[in-house]
């Protein structure tokens, strides 16, 4: 680096900052209590935030994730001491208490727990809701561009084949792998919840081939690839139920087609945990009560587009929730699997031929 | 230059304008695309950048950019300051051997040699020790902050080392007959002496804070989104959109903005500096 | 005589260590100490949630080497000469488009020569993540560029030029160009022409008198400008993320999933250990080029 350059550099600083600072606004109140929430992006409503707020007299910092590999990533590193309120999947709750990473609830706290609905009480992930409450719950599909792929068999062959789609660039999910590796599984006929050593193998190899094709535009999570779509950046991916509800709703995502693969996809129940050394569990306990209120609970829905497991809720529901979108039918539920939870060897072998996928 | 031929002048010039354009094109790209129509918005239009001014997102961002920028780089001025100082006056003439010559070239070197991926991850992991095992430094602004002094201290301390590196070393011997205290040396020579590096490297300290995003990436926590931070996880995310493209410009035309500032200031300064030295 | 002279080092070097010993210290405790602590991961085992444990192991070596559950894979090879692939390309390319920029502006009026300089180096003043953005927006499958280079039959169609290692080497070239070109205009700034107008006489063609006069005057801004462009285009983590996608994965991304996606510390920590070797191995192997060619940095620590 030359003096010049610094120079340079250094008179270009001191203006932006004077202009800069001109435009510096007030903080927040140092002495107000802070809750701060980890959670998947786009999935609370700015304004039930607010009245949050307005309720506890504290103040709400959210930060977004888009998988829950990057939720727990954050947690192992630290940031289970930094966060009041995570919302991981239902498979993942295991492993976070496992892991140490969460803490028991008291469900003293929380009243509004008799709210909901009662097959979503006392789950096998988590028996006694323990660790975990409900949060919603939605699916995994295929999101793919309407005026480019035409008519498509409802198949993870959309994906998985090279003959089906030759030219369109796709994407599968990254984060943890478990729905990718699932969604290869129940192409090649094991069925979306595998969970043997031989058929996660297979899965992978048949990840490894398709990474390998042209038209392969890497590993992008559910969200992103639904943003992605509607910018077309590609063509095809694998996106969660809501997004695309949502993308239909404000008029963004008029291109976008969604199906749930015949061989078989994913269900899944988003939870609501405390981190094991949150800074202020308390907060975090009322935040959860206050989600699992009844007119919360539809306001949630109806700004994220996702079903609630929140029975007293059900009444308030907007009308686009009733579609097959967003409320799956019984024949859909035939094709839908709840992922199953690992921890222990098995999750050290499920990472490691993950990684190997995608080495 | 009378030495290039004009033919060559004219390949040189015919190489080098596409060069120029190839700098700013996508630039202007970005510029171009803020006013580009959105949703609801048909038509050329500004409305990106009426979302963007009135987004608390943005605007807490960028309050946050300009308390880490300002907050690190006091202190890595002074830490800097004092290390240029003192190696370039306190070290012994022949290069001091290992203890108290190479080993503090080495140590100033590494933060501006580690790739910032490196030094972002390994901050990462040791902030977590740290407040794992005690309980400080909980990730989000304060550890960003000591972050950016580690890298911002060094290049202040090249400056000040670069300036003083220059000067008559006999002017310290007479001051310190002068003034005796080796204190009131620094502060009545040495600090009015250096001043100028002195503010350069200030001012190269905000920048280097302001423009870094890897390493501001992995140290930061909870409610410590910086703005390249934030534009960095809409444009993951998203790709493009008109309010992303509408605060890239404004980043660009500031940029632009204050290097023809500086431009006509200096060139002012040296007309005024030339017209003494003539007389 | 003897006592008096140790006196005085001595009070020199309690001096040094009270003026430079704070800041030091900082980089020390703040960078040095962790990356020893990161580099010490790497011969932990793996736990079950990707964790670093005892017993100490060179596992994680092995992995780095390509062995994994699903037998050997090259896969880390090719991303490792990937990088290095990606840094040379660059680094030509910065070269092949500074060499004319440069003496374009040298060969201008006193005048006009700062504010050419100036405007080659004003987009380096924004944030990589912009610079690295304004590419996203130009090589997309739907921008104008792609639509072009589909009908030429250079891209399959509906494909972009985007992600992709073309798309890395465009952003990686366009970053670093000015760090390029910043050390070049100092060494050619400095050019004695007078041995230039000497070799006039001496060579016929332009080319041999290019390679015989100007350019040993210019090597050292030359070796500066690669150290500076090789080096973090090898490291570099935001261009490839953004515009590079899975096939064009460098060892920056490699590493960085490791500790923010399927977390496995000590793997990623043996993946450091690799990208600071080569960063090292580079930057002396530059440096002594430097040395014995009689350049410096002038006021060099």
């Amino acid at each position: 680096m030359t003096m010049l350059k610094l120079k340079l550099l250094g008179a270009s600083c001191a203006a932006a900052f004077v202009a800069a600072a001109v435009m510096l606004p007030q903080g927040a109140r140092a002495d107000q209590p802070v809750l701060n929430l980890f959670t998947w992006s786009d999935y609370i409503d700015p304004a039930m935030v607010k009245a949050f707020e307005q309720q506890c007299g504290c103040k709400v910092v959210e930060t977004d994730y888009d998988s829950n590999s990057e939720m727990e990533a954050k947690l192992k590193a630290g940031a289970d001491s930094q966060y009041d309120v995570v919302v991981p999947s239902s498979y993942y709750v295991a492993r976070l208490e496992a892991e140490g990473l969460i803490q028991p609830l008291d469900h003293a706290a929380i009243p509004n727990f008799k709210n909901l609905a009662t097959k979503f009480q006392n789950p096998t992930y988590d028996p006694g809701d323990k660790y975990s409450i409900p949060y919603q719950w939605g699916t995994t599909g295929v999101g793919y561009l309407k005026d480019q792929i035409k008519d498509p068999a409802p198949s993870w062959g959309l994906l998985f084949n090279p003959k089906v789609n030759t030219t369109y660039p796709f994407t599968l999910m990254s984060g943890s792998g478990q729905d990718t590796i699932g969604a290869a599984c129940a192409y090649l006929g094991y069925g979306f919840a595998c969970d043997t050593k031989a058929a996660w193998v297979a899965a992978a190899k048949l990840i490894k081939e398709t990474r390998a094709r042209k038209n392969f535009a890497g590993f992008v999570d559910g969200e992103p690839e639904r943003d992605q779509l509607k910018s077309k950046l590609n063509s095809a991916g694998m996106v969660f139920n809501g997004d695309v509800a949502t993308s239909y709703a404000d008029g963004s995502g008029k291109d976008i087609g969604f199906f749930l693969p015949k061989e078989g996809t994913e269900i899944w129940v988003d939870t609501m945990a405390i981190p094991a050394h949150a800074p202020n569990a308390k907060l975090g306990l009322a935040f959860i009560n206050f989600i699992l209120d009844a007119k919360e609970g539809a306001a949630l829905s109806n700004f994220n587009d996702y079903s609630s497991p929140n029975a007293a809720s059900q009444p308030m529901l907007a009308d686009n929730l009733k579609a097959e979108l967003v409320s799956p039918t019984p024949a859909d539920f035939k094709l839908l699997h709840f992922l199953p939870p690992l921890s222990g060897a098995k999750l050290k072998l499920f990472n490691a031929i993950w990684t190997a996928a995608k080495q | 230059m009378n030495a290039v031929p004009r033919r060559i002048q004219r390949v040189l010039a015919g190489i080098s304008l596409p060069v120029y354009l190839l700098l700013y094109a996508p630039l202007s790209v970005i510029a171009i695309f803020s006013f580009a129509p959105s949703l609801g918005h048909p038509g050329p239009n500004v409305a990106a950048y009426g979302l963007l001014l009135n987004d608390p997102q943005v605007l807490a961002a960028l309050r946050r950019s300009l308390t880490l920028a300002i907050g690190s780089a006091i202190l890595g001025t002074m830490l800097g300051t004092l290390m240029g100082f003192g190696l370039s006056r306190f070290r012994p003439a022949k290069g001091g051997g290992f203890w108290l010559g190479t080993l503090p070239s080495l140590i100033i070197y590494l933060p501006i040699i580690m790739p910032s991926l490196v030094f972002g991850i390994s901050e990462l992991i040791f902030f977590n020790f740290v407040h794992e095992y005690t309980g400080l430094l909980s990730a989000g602004l304060l550890t960003m902050g000591i972050a950016h002094v580690t890298f911002q201290a060094p290049y202040v301390a090249l400056v000040v080392y670069a300036r003083l590196a220059g000067l008559d070393p006999n002017l310290f011997e007479a001051s310190q007959d002068l003034y005796a205290n080796a204190v009131k040396s620094f502060v009545f020579l040495t600090i009015p002496v250096v001043r100028p590096a002195l503010i350069g490297g200030f001012l190269l300290a905000i920048t280097l804070s302001i423009d870094d995003f890897t390493i501001s990436f992995f140290t930061a926590g909870p409610g410590s989104v910086t703005l390249p931070i934030y534009i960095y996880s809409a444009i993951a995310r998203k790709g493009s959109s008109p309010e992303i493209n509408a605060l890239g410009s404004l980043m660009i035309a500031t940029v632009i903005g204050v290097a023809l500032l500086y431009y006509f200031v200096t060139r002012h300064r040296e007309r005024s500096n030339r017209i003494p030295a003539v007389a | 005589m003897r006592t008096a002279a140790q006196g005085e080092a001595r009070s020199r070097a309690w001096r040094l260590w009270i003026t430079s010993g704070p800041g030091l210290f900082w980089i020390v405790l703040f960078l040095l100490i962790p990356s020893g602590v990161m580099l010490g991961i790497a011969f932990f085992t793996n736990s079950d949630f990707g964790s670093p444990v005892l017993p100490l192991s060179l596992d994680s070596f092995s992995q780095v080497a390509g062995y994994g559950i699903l037998g050997w894979s090259g896969a880390n090879f090719t991303v490792l000469l990937r990088s290095l692939l990606q840094a040379g390309v660059a680094t030509s390319v910065t070269i092949l488009l500074a060499y004319p920029l440069v003496f374009f502006i040298v060969t201008r009026p006193a005048g006009l020569r700062p504010v050419l300089l100036l405007f080659a180096i004003v987009p380096s003043w924004t944030n990589q993540v912009v610079r690295t953005y304004a590419w996203m927006e130009l090589l997309n499958p739907f921008a104008p560029v792609s639509h072009v280079a589909q009908v030429l039959g250079i891209i399959p169609p509906h494909l972009g030029l985007m992600p992709g290692n073309f798309a890395v080497l465009v952003g990686l070239s366009y970053n670093y160009l000015p760090y390029m070109v910043v050390p070049l205009y100092a060494a050619a700034e400095k050019l004695d022409w007078t041995l230039v107008e000497a070799g006039r006489d001496l060579y016929a063609s332009g080319a041999r008198l290019f390679f015989s006069t100007v350019f040993p005057q210019t090597l050292p801004g030359l070796l500066s400008g690669i150290i500076l462009v090789g080096i973090p285009a090898f490291g570099d983590y935001v261009v490839p993320q953004l515009l590079g996608g899975d096939k064009a994965m460098m060892l920056g991304s490699l590493i960085a999933d490791q500790f923010t996606f399927s977390p496995d510390w000590p793997y990623g920590a043996a993946l450091t250990l690799i990208m600071l070797v080569f960063t090292c191995v580079g930057l002396i192997v530059f440096r002594r080029l430097t040395q014995r060619l009689g350049g410096g940095e002038g006021a060099m620590l």
